[in-house]
């Protein structure tokens, strides 16, 4: 790691009051390639009676403009490995003390090791240089929050897989399937092994209408981890739509037994009803043959 | 009296027409959503998946009686999963809002010297 670096490059948007939250998102939103203004931004994440933005809707709003909002571990080498890699970070600090917290978020874009600096895109200070320990202490205050807007598909090179994946899940949520779609592939690319990666595929191509992709993903997920309940039970969903009810009978059978005694006991049943519902009879003709499902 | 009666009576028909439009995020029948089978993993799931749907609505009114503009709240919570929108929905008044720090920090220091001046520590407001 270099002893000190900063992203001159990083765009500056003078905060109005009270509105660091749209500003420092603008900030990063920006540096990865999305044209977006505070202005735009504010009626997404900014709510009047608490005068600021919280973090969730900062990871709302990113997802909404097709970045995954990729939320830091609390410790301090992964923040210098993204401005390595030439990502800003934008982060929670607390200006004030615990007792009468000062709520803000700045963009935190370089730093000296020998001058013992952080240097930040913070309000109205274009180039603010605070004392790395002030700065960390303000960040530890604020619960250590910071994340990163990835574009589809890229990965940190720190990245832990739970953590990407949870940022491909949210814009998953939020809709965008062809974001989701690129970023799990990219996490399939990095970590093969993971079932999770499989299973966020897996409901990509469910929810694009392509069962086939959609069965391979889920048997690859399941055969990953055998003892999943969830991954059985999108199995079993998408077998019984390709009309394959016995290997759906099958995939339920095993979700519920894995499922007792938990919430997802009632998502299965549901499942079970939805099937029975739908499927006429066991002599439906199955879509996927001569395919092997993990037993 | 009568404008506050008329102003709830208008955050309840909203959150009320809000509910029955919403809703739209399960994936389909049948269909585990990654985020959910996630927490699941973490073991928060279970009260992820239940509280799912209350949240949401409750989410959606605490954010107008906020001042949110109604017409955003719809894709501002579409952009969020159960899980968020649960944690969300116990936490939307304490949790960290980011806002300005110049401002208050103003207002602090001020509210610091008002009290050295009221207990007799220090004079710096004296009338001339």
């Amino acid at each position: 790691m270099p002893r000190s670096l900063e992203l001159r490059d990083t765009p500056f948007f003078p905060q109005e009051d009270f509105q660091c939250g749209p500003a420092a998102l603008a900030t990063v939103l920006r540096a990865s390639g999305v044209a977006v203004h505070p202005d735009a931004l504010a009626p997404q994440v900014f709510i009047p009676k608490r005068r600021g933005s919280l973090q969730a809707e900062l990871v709302g709003a990113a997802r909404r403009h097709g970045r995954l909002a990729y939320v830091m571990p609390g410790t301090g080498d992964p923040l210098l490995a993204e401005l390595v890699e030439g990502r800003p970070v934008l982060l929670l600090q607390n200006l004030g003390v615990e007792q009468i917290p000062i709520w803000h978020y700045a963009v935190l874009v370089g730093y000296d090791a020998d001058r013992n600096v952080a240097v930040l895109r913070s309000g109205r200070r274009e180039r603010q240089e605070m004392r790395w320990q002030r700065f960390a202490r303000s960040w530890d205050r604020a619960g250590r929050w910071a994340m990163t807007a990835l574009p589809p598909g890229v990965i940190p090179l720190q990245a832990e897989a739970t953590r990407y994946l949870e940022a491909v899940a949210g814009i998953e949520a939020a809709g965008d399937r062809r974001a989701a779609a690129v970023s799990y592939d990219a996490a399939i690319a990095r970590w093969p092994e993971n079932p999770l990666a499989w299973l966020g595929r897996g409901n990509v191509a469910y929810a694009d209408g392509d069962l086939a992709a959609a069965a391979d993903a889920y048997a690859r997920a399941a055969t990953l981890a055998p003892g999943h309940a969830a991954i059985r039970n999108n199995l079993a969903q998408v077998l019984a739509d390709a009309g394959c009810i016995e290997e759906a009978d099958l995939q339920l059978e095993r979700a519920l037994a894995l499922a007792a005694g938990t919430a997802m006991t009632a998502t299965i049943d549901a499942t079970r009803v939805s099937i029975e519902a739908d499927g006429p009879s066991s002599a439906a003709h199955c879509a996927l043959p001569d395919r092997y499902w993990p037993d | 009296m009568r404008v506050e009666r008329f102003r709830r009576s208008c955050v309840a028909l909203l959150s009320v027409s809000l509910v029955s439009l919403a809703l739209q995020t399960p994936a389909a029948a049948g269909i585990v959503g990654t985020a959910d089978a996630i927490a699941a993993v973490q073991q928060q799931g279970d009260l992820a998946v239940v509280r799912d749907a209350l949240a949401g609505a409750d989410v959606r009114e605490q954010m107008v009686a906020l001042g949110v503009d109604p017409a955003e709240v719809e894709g501002r919570l579409g952009a969020l999963t159960g899980m968020e929108l649960a944690t969300l929905a116990g936490s939307i008044k304490e949790a960290p809002a980011g806002g300005d720090s110049a401002l208050a920090i103003i207002g602090i220091v001020f509210l610091v010297l008002l009290v050295l001046e009221l207990t007799g520590t220090i004079d710096i407001f004296k009338k001339a």
